[in-house]
């Protein structure tokens, strides 16, 4: 008996070798691929003598950094080079569990060789371009932090949109008349937070389906907020209500001075700089505090929660209050942070894509960053293709990112895990 | 109690359409004299967009006063708003329909066809040829073809810029004036003015993709800016309010609006705004109104507004219109009369 078992495993192991062995191989080649393109396609279409120049001060920014200016027939050929030494040992030993860094690695160096192709001949100002992202990802962050709150406490909320809606109209209303934006913030954050119990009192106390609960909340925020918008703040007499102002730039003493790095990261409203601190404190509270072993037990197994004395509904109504406020938060920033105004649907379905950069980070509030960041990057490449008159259509550019999540979420590279008891109400017997 | 809810649910959810659908229907129309009525319905960017849904409402509101007809507005929050807004003014027996877009020109030719009593003047779309449709176009390019001379003749970087909300026929054309006016510009006084954000000859360039989110047109400014244009011209509504904001922050660089007025639109801004490329929708939607209550509408041909007939122009800004040299406006005023006579070309060849 034993020996046909010990057989069994046996076979298996091999059949998970055989798997691994492919999917190395199936690397290996994708990184010979992008090689072999870079050679093809981009080294075959650039003159030799021709420089690529980028640009390493975006407009407005508080260091100076000397322009990079390099041969682009060389790089191209460097990069294909290094792509593939890295295919080939891929292919015949395998980078183990560094594969996937080193994805990344190749990756970058592929997007670094589509960027020397771009600017063959011309510019392109780099670190504007990285500028961009880090702004870019501010609201995609922020709104999904909102879900992760929620959705580790077992609450579903599509409703980010809704909320950040809302809060940019109220925030933008409350400044303007107290003419002050921490007064237009913190109504912000409570209208985001008020939007959240109203969630929770849907989906909690009367187990409404959190899907209906959601859309009703974002059919509801467009309305009243398209309709209060167009029938007052934008007429001229109550001009007055739409004048809310901006938070300013920030230049972090000393940081910002750096080269390059600087202005890409340490001169910006203060909003970057809250998306940074809001990652590292939910990280924190979520991972290593008892209050995040709780709201994640919640999310998780809401009964075995209840067994050991946690109140369950009282941790959900917590969690989606705090995400309702995350979202306001987040919807603040389209009207303090961004334009200084309100507008109709402003927010224009970044809620949504927030919601696709949560799961995309895995529920992980680093994760998530990491996603909105490159959500970012990629909608800050396709108007910098645009610009440099990139023979494909920029809208190919701009899906790349949206593919990713596709197949990401087809699990081809690992599998999300949403936690296990989300969208069930919890019925205490 | 769950029942309860359901019904609260349902409440909110009807709540909400109302409010998004019906801003200003007034209460039903009283047994009184018949008004004559006159619809508009908006695309996606809503009737503040501060564009051309604006500026026709403002072509309602003057119709109201000078006639007195009764005006409506619908708001489309999204493509599918379309059809069923234009068919609700349908049954509500407006007289005339206006709806405001390319973007509506399907739904608009659709419900012309199934209704062919029904008038209808389609902003910024010129061939639909039923005979129940009014359509009309602008010459924007003779506007922006003078927004590009200026903006040429301004530029401390030698290189302005540009973007769309969504690329098509009646949007390239403002890209495409502005590009022939700096490239005049360049060939009368032998500068190299660069344009970013549009291609005369692939007829492409940067392209946001919505004509709502304000924060995608920051980043369009911020990209622009970095790239060292110091003069932008937005053609994407509110979004370019975006643009205006990065702007402001900044300190520096110049905004080119265009449609209405835009130092008028955003007077606390208006030390960043150039001048803007108006385009006189109100005209052309005063006018059909006016052909409605005269009995004299009608459809087939297309309604042009031209720079001989006012229906587009440049407008200086409020804060710029002193500071613009004299032999840059002289020039400018001078270019007008070769464009109405067809000398100087404000489109590209094709």
């Amino acid at each position: 008996m034993t020996t046909t078992t010990d057989a069994q495993i046996g076979q298996k192991s091999q059949g998970i070798l055989k798997l691994e062995r492919r999917r190395r191989i199936t690397m290996g080649i994708l990184f010979l691929a992008a090689a072999v393109f870079i050679w093809l396609v981009f080294a075959t279409d650039v003159e030799p003598g021709v420089e690529t120049r980028f640009m390493m001060n975006p407009g407005g920014g508080s260091a100076e950094a000397a322009d990079w200016v390099f041969p682009s027939l060389l790089y191209l050929n460097m990069i294909a080079g290094i792509l593939s030494l890295l295919g080939a040992f891929q292919i015949i030993r395998g980078f183990g569990k560094y594969t996937y860094g080193v994805l990344a690695l190749v990756a970058i160096l592929f997007i670094f060789g589509f960027l020397t192709w771009a600017t063959a001949g011309g510019q392109t100002n780099l670190a504007g371009l990285l500028r961009v992202m880090v702004v870019r990802a501010v609201p995609l962050t922020l709104g999904a932090m909102s879900g992760i709150l929620c959705e580790r406490g077992g609450i579903i909320n599509i409703a980010i949109e809704g909320m950040m809606l809302t809060s940019a109209f109220i925030s933008t209303v409350f400044a303007s008349l107290f003419n002050s934006l921490i007064v237009g913030l913190l109504a912000g954050i409570i209208a985001g937070g008020l939007m959240g119990l109203i969630h929770g009192w849907l989906s909690i106390k009367y187990k409404v389906n959190q899907i209906i609960s959601g859309t009703v909340i974002n059919i509801f925020a467009t309305g009243i907020t398209s309709y209060l918008s167009s029938r007052y703040i934008q007429k001229v007499e109550f001009q007055y209500l739409n004048e809310p102002g901006m938070f300013p730039q920030i230049n972090v003493p000393v940081l910002s001075k750096i080269p390059f790095i600087g202005p890409i990261l340490f001169s910006h409203n203060m909003y970057v700089f809250a998306m940074f601190f809001f990652v590292i404190l939910l990280t924190f509270m979520l991972f290593k505090t008892r209050w995040g072993l709780r709201l994640r037990s919640v999310g998780e197994h809401p009964k075995a929660a209840d067994t050991l004395g946690i109140n369950v509904h009282r941790t959900q109504y917590m969690a989606v209050i705090l995400g309702g406020m995350m979202a306001g938060f987040g919807g603040t920033y389209f009207s303090l942070g961004s334009s200084g105004r309100f507008d109709e649907v402003m927010t224009a379905g970044r809620g949504f894509i927030g919601l696709a950069a949560m799961i995309f980070g895995n529920w992980h509030p680093v994760g998530s960053m990491g996603a909105g960041l490159l959500f970012g990057f990629f909608d800050s490449l396709s108007a910098k293709a645009s610009l440099l008159q990139v023979p494909i259509p920029s809208e190919f550019i701009g899906m790349a990112p949206y593919l990713a999540t596709i197949i990401v979420l087809a699990g081809v590279i690992g599998r999300g895990h949403a936690p296990a008891a989300e969208g069930e109400p919890y019925e205490k017997e | 109690m769950s029942k309860k809810v359901s019904v609260l649910v349902a409440i909110l959810v009807l709540a909400s359409m109302v409010l998004a659908a019906c801003q200003p229907a007034a209460p039903a129309a009283e047994p009184a004299a018949p008004k004559i009525k006159a619809c508009q319905v908006t695309d996606t960017g809503g009737i503040d967009d501060k564009s051309f849904n604006a500026t026709a409402w403002l072509g309602m509101q003057r119709a109201e006063q000078d006639f007195g007809v009764e005006v409506l507005y619908l708001e489309s929050q999204q493509q599918s708003d379309y059809e069923v807004n234009l068919n609700t003014f349908v049954e509500a027996g407006c007289d005339l329909i206006v709806p405001v877009g390319f973007l509506l020109a399907d739904a608009t030719s659709a419900a012309a066809d199934t209704n062919p009593d029904q008038k209808f003047a389609i902003v910024d779309v010129d061939y639909l040829g039923q005979p129940n449709i009014l359509g009309n176009a602008t010459k924007i390019d003779q506007g922006t073809f003078l927004a590009g001379y200026l903006a040429a003749g301004m530029t401390k970087t030698g290189i302005v810029g540009t973007y769309v909300g969504i690329l098509f026929p009646a949007t390239q054309a403002f890209m495409d004036g502005y590009a022939m006016g700096v490239a005049k510009y360049n060939e009368v006084h032998g500068t190299a003015v660069e344009v970013l954000g549009w291609n005369m000859e692939t007829q492409q360039g940067l392209e946001v993709g919505n004509f709502e989110s304000l924060d995608d047109g920051r980043a369009l400014g911020e990209q622009l800016l970095d790239e060292g244009a110091d003069i932008i011209m937005p053609v994407a509504g509110p979004v370019g309010l975006g643009t205006l904001a990065v702007l402001q922050e900044r300190g520096t660089g110049l905004l080119i609006g265009v449609d209405n007025d835009w130092s008028v639109a955003n007077p606390d801004k208006a030390d960043y705004i150039l001048a803007s490329a108006l385009k006189k929708i109100d005209v052309f939607v005063y006018e059909s109104i006016e052909a409605v209550v005269n009995g004299t509408f009608a459809g087939g041909s297309p309604y042009m507004l031209t720079l001989e007939n006012g229906g587009t122009a440049l407008s200086y800004g409020s804060k710029w219109a002193d500071q613009v040299p004299a032999e840059l406006k002289a020039e400018i005023e001078g270019l007008i009369p070769g464009i109405i006579s067809g000398e100087i070309a404000t489109m590209p060849t094709r």
